[in-house]
């Protein structure tokens, strides 16, 4: 799967979400997402997961089956676990989701209705329903969040499992919850732009952080805005001074 | 596809919004066929209810696209593989109730509006026009629907302005510019149902389709 210089932007004249972003993405990748909240995070992973068009560029190669677990599981439906997931497997082809309930301990909710879910719990059907179809792309948005210590610990495994049958597992993810895995790959958003690291990003809540003014010739403005974005720094444009 | 549009069915069921667009069209039919109409009346009948239950049909079909939240739409399109088939399965679903609320609308004026019998020709033009209604139902409540018209107050205005604005064209000589309802009742009253049901039969599907296409070029990015 490719991203060629895809930018996003959701109207005309706002600006770029997601601005000039390459990416490979090759079988049995599991990449973790970082970046402060309003990076673009979520903007990206729409755009992986076919929800949104680039406004420019391209995504070529998408894997037939994706799988999609959201931040917030929508829970205001009138269905049980059992009805909504059963719907859910009919929809996939009849997809066996049973055993991925079985795995994130859902048998005592099976019987509840969704309204009355914990957010935990929620989140654990937004898993299964991403999970059922075996996908070959997987995109965790904060998949950990209120997960109980069981579930959160058999995540990671389960994203090994997906990218060892060669599937691609992106996750973006605030509490480093899949930092144990080996060959992770660390990608950051910063103001729209996405740079891969080797070693994973300290979050910037944990370093502190301080915003510089500086005034630059207005024409050498683009390359050196581009220099401290190659660097990782969320640079931007505030003002013009004629 | 079926099965996602099964799924937004039994949603629009189990919420129990089915519940609200029953009712108010059995209201509807019991007022308007309050009276069995006297022989001969028939054309008139049929195609009256088929133009009144219209808004009714529009309410329901909007509030089954509308039963579903934002996020479980695009779970849901990703679950059955992309923007278009989410789309194609909620207007199927949305006609399949629509169809069924308008089935309801012609069984009653047969069975309870009428005195006569009508033709095999009137019954048949009787059921096209019910089907047609379905289908602009289907396109104006899929176009005053939460995804196009976030606002709760302006899709219903719409909604019922769209009707409004259908009867009062469908009157002039610019009828074709929209489904010509006035056109239809004005040819069941002078007895040409039939005989004019090719040439408005053809512009209110033309228009059907112009409808759901515009549907879908706006349901594109979202």
């Amino acid at each position: 799967m490719r991203l060629s210089r895809v930018s996003f932007r959701y109207r005309r004249r706002e600006p770029f979400v997601i601005e000039d972003v390459d990416a490979d993405l090759a079988p049995g990748d599991v990449i973790e997402l970082t970046g402060v909240n309003g990076a673009g995070k979520s903007t990206l992973l729409r755009l992986l997961a076919g929800l949104a068009r680039p406004t420019r560029g391209t995504v070529s190669g998408r894997p037939a089956v994706v799988g999609f677990a959201p931040d917030r599981f929508p829970t205001d439906q009138p269905f049980t676990v059992t009805g909504y997931l059963r719907h859910m497997s009919r929809v996939r082809g009849r997809a066996r989701w049973e055993p991925w309930a079985e795995r994130l301990n859902m048998g005592r909710l099976l019987d509840t209705r969704l309204p009355d879910l914990s957010k935990g719990s929620a989140h654990k059907v937004g898993l299964v329903q991403a999970l059922m179809a075996e996908p070959g792309l997987l995109i965790l948005d904060e998949p950990f969040a209120g997960l109980d210590a069981d579930t959160r610990s058999a995540l990671p495994a389960i994203a090994t499992e997906v990218a060892a049958r060669g599937g691609v597992v992106i996750a973006s993810d605030h509490q480093g919850g899949l930092r144990g895995l080996p060959g992770l790959r660390h990608w950051s958003v910063l103001d729209g732009h996405v740079t891969e690291s080797a070693v994973a990003p300290p979050e910037p809540e944990e370093r502190g952080q301080a915003t510089v003014a500086v005034t630059v010739p207005l024409d050498e403005l683009p390359r050196f805005l581009a220099g401290l974005r190659d660097q990782g720094y969320p640079a931007r444009e505030i003002e013009e001074i004629r | 596809m079926i099965a996602l549009a099964v799924f937004r069915l039994a949603a629009y069921i189990r919420s129990h919004r089915v519940h609200q667009a029953l009712l108010l069209t059995v209201a509807m039919l019991a007022i308007v066929h309050g009276n069995r109409a006297p022989r001969g009346e028939e054309a008139s009948v049929l195609t009256d209810g088929a133009i009144l239950v219209l808004p009714v049909l529009a309410w329901a079909a909007r509030s089954l696209l509308d039963t579903e939240p934002d996020r479980q739409r695009e779970m849901s399109a990703v679950q059955v593989g992309g923007r278009g088939k989410e789309v194609a399965a909620g207007l199927l679903a949305a006609f399949a109730a629509t169809a069924v609320l308008s089935a309801l609308a012609m069984a009653w004026a047969l069975l309870l509006g009428i005195t006569g019998a009508p033709s095999p020709g009137l019954l048949t033009a009787s059921f096209l026009l019910y089907a047609l209604s379905a289908l602009t139902g289907t396109a104006l409540g899929a176009l005053t629907s939460r995804v196009v018209l976030p606002s709760p107050a302006f899709s219903i205005m719409a909604l019922l302005l769209g009707f409004l604005a259908m009867l009062l064209i469908s009157g002039t000589s610019l009828y074709w510019l929209t489904v010509p309802l006035i056109s239809w009742m004005k040819a069941a009253n002078a007895g040409e149902l039939v005989a004019q049901l090719p040439a408005l039969g053809s512009i209110s599907l033309a228009w059907c389709l112009i409808g759901l296409g515009a549907y879908v070029w706006l349901r594109r990015r979202t």
